[in-house]
Parts: structure tokens; C-alpha cells; sequence
């Protein structure tokens, strides 16, 4: 069978419809948006309105209940048929649907036969219903060029998180060369060199071989941070990446942070410090109750807010 | 007062003393901890296969089939008294041995059943332990792993198992102590551990509380070496990562 291949935005990170349920709760209500090459997306909303969620899901460390994750080309999800008219017409309850639609005698255009039985299929979630494994096998098969191996992509993809999560077990350069070096991207010796000017940007080459216990949070989260760099990432995602640190180590994650967004790092970055978000973010997005509420350079933003919720949002933490 | 020491001491000389008997509570004491080594042994590999398939992911029929026997065997083992587990796997696994004509089982092999239940015993406990310290360490660091392109596989080994067992050997080897103690109840189908010696020693001389007492003493000292042992080994696992 020839392989197929769906269109590519050309984003680094495009998100296509995207749902999460855990369990009963719906947490992600449809949220599409798209990440670009350089850009560095901030984005906010009151706790639980799944900023994390939406993260987390970039890098699949959360599995979509419905919809798409694009990354350079490929899906990290398997694909949504929801989103792909093309796919759902090769569904068997789609041909089902259309032999009996043709069958009852009315001249309808094919076009709006096509559009309507594709609308019904959405609206009544019957792909699931009907088809089985089968259906999604085939599929996969037919588009596997499309599919990417998540172990692979990951290591494209940095993750900054609120508690740094560094590896307790390991001394600091350990953190830095476990990955590349168990990965086979660099030898020991071309890891811990690259370790070593990662910890020197920072000043703390003389932490190379104590354990994360020993350090403050501050310097626990600017080594998360050069940790993910080790890996030399096409775009970096930050879970509010100070909001455990006391207020005096909050300054100098954000500086590190800043001068990642200078050198061009592409960024994503869920916080609540709205004056990083005003100086680096190139879109900030506002996301409220599952979905994003409103999306706009940051001048606009905040000066112009248009949503009822990002006013009231914003009137609290200005 | 003096003519309560000499009985204590003739009584001590009549039952550990006299006729060599203290070599017969050291082969006790040498099948007990047969038992409970051997038992320990069987324990940990039991415990770790069965840690492995209640942690794995459950991505397919097969993992998800084994996971429940070892929920199972978990939940039935932990249900059900030691002792009745012994006679059940003594009586039905030796007296099926026994029955095989063409090999001789020797009444010796009596220890090596107990090893056995006493290991197939102690691995529902050592898994639970196990698994406690793996679900034990922040789910953070697996993530922080998995973020990296680590695999499961990778992470679980260099990240998240050493972690856990800096907690869970300290326990590990308390499950151990326990072992030696619990095999006590081995004599209940004739195998000769140092509990059994009391009954012959009683039999020969009919002095019942000495060699209880000599006993428990015995019991005593080797706990409170073994009890020593995993203080040490507590500080060890502490002190890495300091
Ligand atoms: N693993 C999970 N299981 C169940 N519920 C979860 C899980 N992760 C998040 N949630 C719930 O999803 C909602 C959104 O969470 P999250 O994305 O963390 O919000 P935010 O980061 O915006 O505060 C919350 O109500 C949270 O309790
Ligand atoms: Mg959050």
C-alpha cells in the first residue's frame, strides 16, 4: 500500500483540536493553537484551567483523549479522523452511509451528501461506535509516514518543571550527561565538557559534583533548566518554572530564561509573572476553563482585553 | 539464693551441657537459618518478578493477565496464616515428591520445602515493600526522565530503582529478620529447626522450661546481631546522596 501524507503547517508545534478527560473531567475543551519557529508563547489563566494539561500534552507527557499533536512535521498522537475529511471517508460507516443515502432517491448534490454524512459522523462520535481496530490500523498504516517515535522527539523538546525534578540519585554533571551520553548523542567526555559550559554560564561549576539535595531552588531550577539545554532542544516548554522558588531565586531563573529568549530559543512558558510575560512573550494566550480564551501580542494584550474573564483575570494579578 | 543458681546452673548443665547437647540446638539453629537464608533468597527474586509485572505498563493482554495472578498470589499469601501455607505446601508438594517412586526423597528434603514456602511467603511481602519504595519516590523524576527521550526502561533503572531501594533494602532485610523468627513454626511438620530441639530435650530429661528459655536466648542474640546489621546498612543508604 503507497503511504500517504497530511498536510504540515510548517509550525514547529501545532495543535489540532485537542481534548483531555481524567476520568469524568474534562480538562481540555478543544484547544488548537500553533507554535512557531522563535516564537515564545506565554501563557496564562487561573489555576486548574489546564495550562499544565496543555503543556504536558506537547510532549505527550499527558495522552490526548481527542485531537492532534504535530512536531516538525510529524504527529506525536496517532491521527484524530475527526479532523481529516479524507479519512473519514474511508471509514466503513461512512460508505454505509452514503450507499443508503444515494439509495433513498433524492437528487441531492454528492458535495452536500458528503458534507452532511461527514457532519453526522463528527456529531454523533460514530467512528468509535462502529469502527473497530481494524479502521485504525489501516489508517495508521496508510499514514505511518507521518508518525514519529516519541522517545526521539522528546529529545527535541525541553521540560522545565515547577518542583526542577532533577535526578536525587545523581551529582549535578550526572544530571547534565545521563541523557545525551545514554542516548548516544555524545561520548562522556563531549557530554561533560558541554556540562561544564553549561554550568559555568551559570556560575556554578563548582557544583559539578554534589548532589541536588545540597543546593538552593534557585540553583536546583537553573539546572533543570541547562539540563534540558544539554540536549540542545528546538524548543523548550517551562511549568511555571518559579513558582516554588522564594521570592529572592525568582529573578535569577527568569534572567537565565530571558537570555535563552534572546538567543532565539523557542519558547513555551506557563507563568504568573506578568512582567516576563510583557518583556519576552512574542503571543501570550489566556486560557481559561479548557479552552484558549483570547491570544494577542502582549501591547494588545494587556491593553486591550476583550474576554470578560481575562479582564477579571487581570484585574486580580496587576 | 546460692542454692538457686546451683539449680539454675545444674538444670542449664542437663539441658545444653550434658551429653552434647548444645550441638543439637546448633544444628537447629544451622537449619533455621538454612530456611530462612534460603527462604530470603527465594523471597527477593519472587518479590522483584512479581514488583515487575504489577509496575510495568499495562500495554497489552499479556502484562495485564500476569499482573492480575500477581495481584493474586500477593493478595493470598498476605490472606492466609504462614503456618497454614507450610502444611499446604509441605503435604502436598513433599507427599507428591514422595510418591514419585523413581527418585528417593530423602526426609531432610523436609528443609528445602520449607526454603520454598517460607521464600513463595516471603515474596508477596518483599514485592510489597518493593513496590512501596518505587511508589515512593516523586513521580517528578519519572517524568523528568521520559522528558529527556529517556525510555521507561532507562529512567526506571538509573533514576527511579536506585531510589527506591535506598529505601526498601533497610525493609528488605527487616523481612528477613522476620523470616528467621516465623520459621519457628517449621517443626509443625517435622523438620528439626532450633524450636524443635526444646521437644527433644524435654523428652529425654522432661525439663521444659530450661530449654525454652535457652532457646529464646538463642533467638534473641542472633536478632539483636541481625538488628545490628541492618542499622548499619540504614546509615549506608542514608549517607549516598548526602
Ligand atoms: N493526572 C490527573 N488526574 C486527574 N485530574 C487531573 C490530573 N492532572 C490534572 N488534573 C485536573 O485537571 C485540571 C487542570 O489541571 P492543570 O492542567 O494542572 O491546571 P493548571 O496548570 O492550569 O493549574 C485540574 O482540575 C486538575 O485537578
Ligand atoms: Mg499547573
Amino acid at each position: 500500500m503507497k503511504g500517504n501524507d497530511l498536510k504540515y503547517s510548517g509550525s514547529l508545534i501545532q495543535i489540532k483540536g485537542l481534548y483531555k478527560n481524567f476520568g469524568k473531567l474534562q480538562v481540555l475543551k478543544g484547544v488548537s493553537t500553533e507554535i512557531k519557529k522563535g516564537e515564545k508563547v506565554v501563557i496564562i489563566g487561573p489555576s486548574g484551567s489546564g495550562k499544565s494539561t496543555i503543556l504536558r500534552c506537547m510532549n505527550l507527557l499527558e495522552v490526548p483523549t481527542y485531537g492532534e499533536i504535530w512536531f516538525e512535521g510529524k504527529l506525536l498522537t496517532p491521527i484524530d479522523p475527526y479532523l481529516h475529511p479524507e479519512i473519514i471517508r474511508l471509514s466503513k460507516t461512512y460508505q454505509k452511509m452514503l450507499v443508503d443515502a444515494e439509495s433513498t432517491g433524492d437528487k441531492k448534490p454528492r458535495e452536500q451528501v458528503d458534507a452532511e454524512i461527514i457532519a453526522e459522523i463528527k456529531q454523533k462520535d460514530l467512528l468509535k461506535k462502529h469502527e473497530g481496530g481494524e479502521y485504525k490500523s489501516a489508517i495508521k498504516t496508510l499514514y505511518k509516514s507521518n508518525f514519529s517515535d516519541i522517545n526521539i522527539t522528546r529529545q527535541k523538546i525541553g521540560m522545565v518543571f515547577q518542583h526542577f525534578n532533577l535526578f536525587n540519585n545523581l551529582t549535578v554533571m550526572q544530571n547534565l550527561t545521563l541523557a545525551p551520553v545514554h542516548l548516544k548523542l555524545k561520548s562522556k567526555a563531549q557530554a561533560e565538557e558541554k556540562g561544564m559550559e553549561l554550568l559555568k554560564r551559570i556560575g556554578l561549576e563548582d557544583k559539578a559534583n554534589v548532589y541536588p539535595s545540597t543546593l538552593s531552588g534557585g540553583q536546583k531550577q537553573r539546572i533543570a533548566i541547562i539540563r534540558a539545554l544539554a540536549m540542545e532542544p528546538d524548543v523548550m516548554l517551562f511549568d511555571e518554572p518559579t513558582s516554588a522558588l522564594d521570592p529572592e531565586m525568582v529573578g535569577e531563573v527568569l534572567e537565565l530564561m530571558k537570555e535563552l529568549a534572546a538567543e532565539g530559543m523557542t519558547m513555551v512558558v506557563v507563568t504568573h509573572e506578568m512582567g516576563f510575560a510583557r518583556e519576552v512573550a512574542s503571543r501570550i494566550l489566556f486560557m481559561d476553563d479548557g479552552v484558549i480564551k483570547e491570544e494577542n501580542p502582549p501591547k494588545e494584550f494587556f491593553a486591550n482585553p476583550k474576554d470578560d474573564r481575562l479582564k477579571e483575570f487581570l484585574s486580580k494579578v496587576l | 539464693m546460692s542454692a538457686f543458681f546451683e539449680n539454675l546452673w545444674r538444670d542449664f548443665d542437663d539441658c545444653f551441657l550434658s551429653y552434647d547437647y548444645y550441638m543439637l540446638y546448633l544444628k537447629g539453629l544451622r537449619n533455621t537459618m538454612i530456611i530462612a537464608v534460603l527462604a530470603s533468597l527465594i523471597g527477593l527474586l519472587i518479590g522483584i518478578i512479581t514488583t515487575g509485572i504489577r509496575i510495568a505498563p499495562k500495554n497489552n493482554k499479556i502484562m495485564k493477565v500476569l499482573d492480575g495472578i500477581a495481584r493474586l498470589y500477593v493478595t493470598i499469601i498476605r490472606g492466609t496464616p504462614v503456618v497454614l501455607q507450610l502444611f499446604i505446601g509441605y503435604f502436598v508438594i513433599f507427599a507428591t515428591m514422595k510418591s514419585f517412586t523413581f527418585f528417593e526423597v530423602k526426609e531432610t528434603a523436609g528443609i528445602w520445602v520449607a526454603a520454598l514456602v517460607f521464600g513463595i511467603n516471603s515474596g508477596a511481602y518483599m514485592s510489597e515493600v518493593l513496590r512501596g519504595g518505587i511508589n515512593a519516590v516523586d513521580k517528578g523524576q519519572m517524568e523528568a526522565g521520559r522528558s529527556l527521550g529517556l525510555s521507561w526502561t532507562a529512567t526506571f533503572f538509573r533514576i527511579v530503582l536506585p531510589q527506591a531501594l535506598k529505601s526498601a533494602i533497610p525493609t528488605m532485610f527487616n523481612e528477613f529478620i522476620t523470616l528467621v523468627k516465623e520459621t519457628s513454626v517449621a517443626g509443625y511438620v517435622g523438620i528439626i529447626d532450633l524450636m524443635k530441639i526444646q521437644k527433644y530435650i524435654t523428652t529425654q530429661n522432661a525439663k521444659l522450661y530450661v530449654p525454652l528459655f535457652i532457646i529464646a536466648i538463642i533467638y534473641l542474640v542472633i536478632v539483636l546481631i541481625l538488628q545490628r546489621i541492618q542499622k548499619i546498612l540504614e546509615r549506608r543508604f542514608a549517607r549516598s546522596e548526602r
